[in-house]
């Protein structure tokens, strides 16, 4: 490199800068590659202010949502390519519905961080939740608009477990285009769902302990998952695809609420 | 490194103008500061306590004996309340580590707190000395707490700032290689921070 600078009649590098010139240079053959004047050229063609920043991510507004949506075929390809990714690279269903879980944890950490955001900052006394059932009801109805653009179905209550709750979605739009083979009916893909449940909840304090092992490790590589993901077509085949996401708390969650009441 | 000497030497100086500072944390939840920053401000202060610091030898102000009276000076505050309170500041309450630890002191509180009361923001949460330990918390990732240590209430003005911080934290948080462990060391949250600490404390 430093040869090619000490020496700008170097064939190799006018040849690069030839090949790369812009057709206002061509007609100044006189100015160097990096000559400043080939920007201005650009920034009035594309009329951005810096054309060589990219916005940094403080300068970008947190609240503007109506042009961040993604179009559903092409979430759907990338979510079909993440699911060939995992497949390759797991021994079962199991592993590969926790890989899952681990994937969609990491967005359930930042769409609990935003939804809180968007909600409570212009509020005069912000507010965090501490209890579940109104935590629950928000992850059913604003949780799932912010992800799915529309509330869940149903929350219910496990009648034989007094600390299992489920979340059920008729139609769940990223495993719309998802069909399981028969060998591996156990499979769920809407695992990346219950991690961004999973992500919520824990969040909030609700799914695993209070006190956090000292690791440096997200939490969820040292303990099993505690929502998990399952099919669960309606009698009436009206809804093929419906799933359930039940949501199993810790014992400490429950007792505290029982203190809280 | 004569940057930073030359920021020591200022702050060294603002100390002796007795200027008013604060400190403020961002503690992960396994309580290892991701973020931490000193601000001094320009803002007149209110005299408190006596000049005792000064008159001490220059070997009790030293990193060991400054732990020492800070946290002899918390006994002693505690017990003479009325007869010796107002010459609790000394030189150990300045000091880096001390101030760590009084931050990380306080969550104690804050989690005895938060666990009952649903508000972000909590107000003169604990107190150490001169200090008084406010704090807010969000709600995702397990509750990362922001901790500021100020001398004088000034309840308004931190309030803005923790609100700040807090965009700023989200916006750092958006970033997907972020964790809920990863060290904040972005140089434009930096100067978004202390521009918002000059303005509101």
């Amino acid at each position: 490199m430093a040869y090619t600078q000490a020496n700008p009649q170097n064939p190799r590098f006018s040849v690069l800068s030839s090949s790369s010139l812009s057709s206002a240079e061509h007609l100044s053959p006189n100015s160097s590659r990096f000559s400043l004047p080939n920007t201005p050229s650009i920034n009035t063609t594309l009329g951005t202010p810096r054309p060589n920043l990219r916005p940094n991510i403080y300068d970008r507004h947190l609240s503007k949502t109506r042009a961040a949506e993604v179009s559903a075929s092409s979430f759907a390809y990338l979510f079909s390519e993440v699911v060939q990714y995992t497949q390759k690279r797991v021994s079962g269903i199991n592993d590969l519905e926790r890989r899952l879980n681990i994937l969609g944890y990491r967005i359930g950490m930042r769409v609990l961080e935003l939804n809180v955001w968007r909600t409570e900052s212009t509020s005069k006394a912000p507010k965090r939740e501490i209890r579940f059932l109104p935590a629950l009801m928000s992850i059913h109805t604003q949780v799932w608009r912010a992800v799915f653009g529309k509330p869940a179905d149903a929350i219910e209550k496990s009648v034989e477990n007094d600390d299992e709750y489920m979340i059920v979605d008729n139609e769940p739009p990223i495993t719309r285009n998802i069909s399981i083979p028969r060998d591996m009916s156990q499979l769920s893909c809407s695992s990346f769902t219950a991690g961004i449940v999973e992500a919520v909840l824990d969040g909030l304090g609700f799914v695993h302990d209070w006190i956090l092992p000292k690791t440096p490790l997200p939490i969820q590589y040292v303990q099993p998952a505690r929502v998990t993901a399952h099919n669960t077509p309606s009698d009436a085949d009206a809804y093929p695809g419906r799933t359930t996401i039940l949501i199993k708390l810790e014992r400490s969650v429950i007792e505290r609420e029982e203190l809280l009441k | 490194m004569r940057k930073a000497d030359a920021e020591n030497k200022d702050i060294f100086l603002l100390d002796k103008t007795k200027a008013m500072s604060h400190h403020i944390f961002i503690l992960s939840p396994t309580d290892t500061p991701l973020y931490s920053l000193t601000h001094y401000s320009s803002k007149p202060v209110q005299s408190t306590g006596s000049s005792l610091s000064s008159n001490l030898p220059s070997w009790s102000t030293s990193a060991f004996a400054g732990t020492l009276t800070a946290l002899s000076g918390a006994s002693s505050a505690t017990q003479h309340h009325t007869s010796g309170g107002g010459g609790v500041r000394v030189g150990g309450g300045q000091d880096r580590h001390v101030i760590q630890m009084i931050a990380n002191a306080s969550l104690d509180a804050i989690e005895e707190v938060m666990r009952r009361d649903s508000a972000m923001y909590l107000k003169s949460v604990d107190k150490f000395n001169e200090w008084i330990v406010s704090a807010f918390v969000t709600a995702g990732n397990k509750d990362m707490k922001f901790i500021i240590l100020h001398e004088t209430k000034n309840d308004d003005g931190i309030k803005v700032f923790f609100n700040d911080l807090w965009e700023l934290y989200v916006k750092t948080a958006m970033n997907p290689f972020h964790t809920a462990h990863t060290p904040i060391r972005s140089a434009v949250f930096d100067s978004r921070v202390r521009a918002s600490a000059k303005k509101n404390l």
